[in-house]
């Protein structure tokens, strides 16, 4: 009995957490396609704008299992970009954005690394140096 | 009645099983109330027994049917009737009884078997009623027998027949009904057995043997005269060339000559060029009781066929030769070729008294392996141009091929065949090979058409295809088992030729299957875009097999990509698992190569 009301309850919970997400999608899309519309001087229904937030949720629980089965068939248990770019390549100007953001992303990771190394190792000379420095002074003390 | 028969039946000195069946019978009939119709049947079938036993050889036949007809019948009657006789109550004679009965209670009314019935039964109905005291077989009713009878018709229809002549004689001397139909099944049934095969008489004889029903018309009566004309045509072309080709394909021919379903046996690829001149002049005599006219186009091509004959793929492709024929004709217009002719007519003289056979079965070979090389390289250069000559040549190849001939009997079917070919051919191309097209036409023989068939529809399948196909699809088929040896000619020569064509072949399958279970009529630019459709899809399909094997590092395609695939259309999902759906659809074939089985010394295949 117990068990059947956690479950419920659990059923609850998700079922709540998972309006709350379509809540989120749907005010998302809604923001979206009032840009759209003050762009192109067209409004849009409200009957549209649900349909395109129900939609994208859907497509993105069809992503979600896409992106782990490509995970899965690649060996890996950690999403990678290069599954999202698999998901991504049918069509072709989605593809390429993705990559050049990929790129971007990874230069500036790079550019962050090296920015860290540097640092660490200013880091490192200065701890080693006033440990040196306090050697130094104890010895010549 | 039934204890007259009795009383008869007690001068018997033999009490087989036979008479105590027929015993069992009389009293039975007479006991069962329902039994009227099957009491005078059992009666006035005891009277035709009993003068017909002693007749017939063989009590044990109809005991042993009566028997399995008792157990087929033993299921639906639950009663038995003892019939009085408690000495002679067996488990035969249960039967007997339940067999005599069986019509009356059965409940099952096949229609099919009512159908036949009527009309016999509307005789013998007559018979009934005229001829009750005779000792002729009285029918009893339709509906009951019916029903055991059809039953017992089909198992029992092979003696039936062979009985129904008996029973004819029978019938004709006014004899009773003997008793082997009779032993089929009890009276009534009987008797409404033998009525359905009245009726049906022609079914089995058709159903006996639906191979030769179906088989075309094979041989045809040879011509006895024009067979030993084209023997010596073929022995003169064939001798030299033949020679050292002979022994390899000497086996073929007596194989394919008589074979009906392998009419292109050995096309008769052509002959040497120098030979034929020789060939012309004898055969011209020798052509002349057969076929004058054709003699004399074949002169005129003769030399030219020759040529083309002997240029003709090693790998016997029926379209090699003529392409090889083409570039012959070629050779032979620039006059390079007469070098060969010297020695040909001498070899050709010469091997005139071998056998036809192995002439003509070597001869296409020997051709091709000649003159092979020659003439493929040049033929590739001008295909488009050289095409109709091409076509031409093929055809008066072929003619000689089939007047120097090898099986007079296949040859007129062969005849035929190519002369609708040629005519269609000449239909296109009206030159002045048509009349070596006639020759060909009256002797040609199926093999050479088909391979022409196949050659132009490789080469020129714009206007081949309307008037070839048809013959093409039912020539081409056979020619290729018997020559298995012959390469493809189309791989060499259709250079040109877009990649879409054996593409494309694959779809037209599919699009066949479509229109199939669309069950309309559908129009050709639907289905060519239902085409389209599908290449689209195969191609996006084996692009994303490729992707995914390359996302998991490999360069091969393995079964997880394909499973990765399905379950991104759907197919594959947590319910529904790749083995599941291989069980449903594969055949047991493909099953064992891809579902992990045990088999036997702890091996696992496919391994894991």
């Amino acid at each position: 009995m117990e068990e059947e009301e956690d479950g419920a309850a659990e059923e609850q919970q998700r079922f709540s957490y998972r309006q709350r997400l379509k809540a989120a999608v749907h005010y998302t899309v809604g923001c979206l396609c009032e840009e759209v519309a003050s762009d192109r001087e067209m409004p849009f229904s409200k009957q549209t704008i649900a349909a395109i937030s129900e939609l994208t949720f859907r497509q993105c629980e069809t992503f979600a299992k896409d992106l782990e089965m490509f995970a899965r068939h690649a060996k890996r248990s950690t999403i990678n970009t290069e599954d999202v770019k698999l998901l991504a390549r049918r069509s072709n100007s989605l593809l390429k954005y993705i990559t050049e953001k990929n790129e971007e992303l990874t230069q500036f990771n790079t550019e962050q690394k090296a920015k860290k190394k540097k640092q660490l190792e200013n880091d490192n000379t200065k701890s080693v140096a006033p440990a040196e420095a306090e050697a130094a002074g104890k010895d010549g003390s | 009645m039934a204890e007259a028969m009795a009383d008869s039946y007690n001068g018997d000195s033999e009490p087989t099983t036979r008479t105590l069946l027929r015993r069992v019978l009389d009293t039975a009939d007479t006991r069962t109330p329902r039994r009227r119709r099957s009491a005078r049947v059992g009666a006035q079938k005891a009277l035709l027994e009993t003068p017909s036993s002693r007749r017939l050889s063989s009590p044990t036949k109809m005991n042993v049917r009566r028997h399995s007809h008792r157990v087929r019948s033993i299921g639906r009657l639950a009663h038995v009737h003892t019939s009085g006789n408690v000495e002679e109550q067996t488990p035969r004679t249960l039967l007997k009884n339940i067999l005599l009965t069986a019509p009356e209670s059965s409940i099952m009314r096949p229609e099919s078997v009512v159908k036949p019935v009527p009309t016999p039964q509307v005789v013998q109905s007559s018979r009934r009623d005229s001829s009750r005291g005779s000792l002729e077989l009285q029918l009893p009713e339709l509906e009951p027998p019916t029903t055991l009878a059809l039953g017992l018709l089909a198992p029992g229809r092979r003696k039936q027949r062979l009985r129904l002549s008996v029973f004819q004689q029978g019938m004709d001397q006014g004899l009773p009904l003997s008793q082997e139909p009779r032993g089929n099944a009890s009276a009534s049934s009987l008797t409404s057995s033998l009525n359905l095969t009245f009726a049906t008489p022609l079914q089995p004889q058709s159903v006996q043997r639906p191979g030769l029903a179906r088989r075309p018309p094979t041989r045809r009566a040879v011509d006895v005269g024009a067979f030993l004309q084209d023997l010596r045509d073929t022995s003169l072309a064939l001798a030299s060339p033949g020679d050292s080709l002979r022994t390899p394909v000497a086996t073929l021919p007596a194989d394919t000559v008589l074979e009906d379903t392998q009419p292109f046996s050995q096309p008769l690829v052509g002959r040497s060029p120098s030979g034929y001149h020789s060939l012309t002049c004898l055969s011209h005599t020798e052509v002349e009781d057969a076929e004058r006219a054709v003699s004399l186009r074949t002169q005129s091509s003769g030399p030219r066929l020759q040529n083309h004959s002997l240029y003709v793929c090693p790998a016997e492709s029926p379209g090699c030769w003529f392409l090889l024929h083409v570039r012959a004709e070629s050779v032979l217009d620039q006059d390079t070729p007469n070098k060969y002719h010297p020695g040909k007519p001498a070899e050709l003289l010469a091997g005139k008294a071998k056998k036809v056979d192995a002439h003509a079965v070597s001869f296409p070979n020997n051709s091709s392996a000649i003159s092979g090389e020659d003439g493929v390289e040049p033929l590739q250069d001008g295909v488009d141009e050289e095409a109709e000559e091409r076509m031409e040549e093929s055809l008066s190849v072929s003619e000689v091929m089939d007047t120097t001939g090898t099986q007079g009997s296949v040859r007129t079917e062969k005849s035929k065949r190519h002369r609708e070919m040629s005519e269609a051919v000449e239909a296109k191309e009206p030159e002045g090979s048509s009349g070596d097209e006639d020759i060909s036409g009256r002797r040609a023989s199926p093999e050479l058409a088909s391979s022409t068939t196949e050659f132009l529809q490789a080469r020129q399948p714009q206007f081949l295809e309307p008037a070839l196909p048809p013959s093409t699809a039912v020539l081409s088929s056979e020619p290729l088992e018997p020559l298995p040896t012959r390469l493809p000619p189309r791989a060499r020569t259709p250079g040109p030729r877009p990649r879409q064509d054996p593409h494309k072949t694959g779809l037209s399958h599919y699009v066949k299957l479509f229109s199939f279970y669309a069950k309309m009529p559908m129009e050709k630019k639907a289905l060519e875009m239902v085409e389209k459709c599908l290449d689209k899809y195969f191609q996006h399909l084996c692009d994303d097999l490729e992707v995914f094997a390359a996302h998991a590092g490999r360069k091969t395609v393995k079964p997880e990509d394909l499973e990765l695939l399905m379950r991104r259309q759907g197919l594959v999902n947590d319910q529904v698992s790749l083995h599941v759906l291989v069980e449903r659809y594969l055949p047991l074939e493909y099953r064992q190569l891809l579902i992990p089985c045990a088999f036997s010394g702890n091996s696992v295949f496919p391994a894991q």
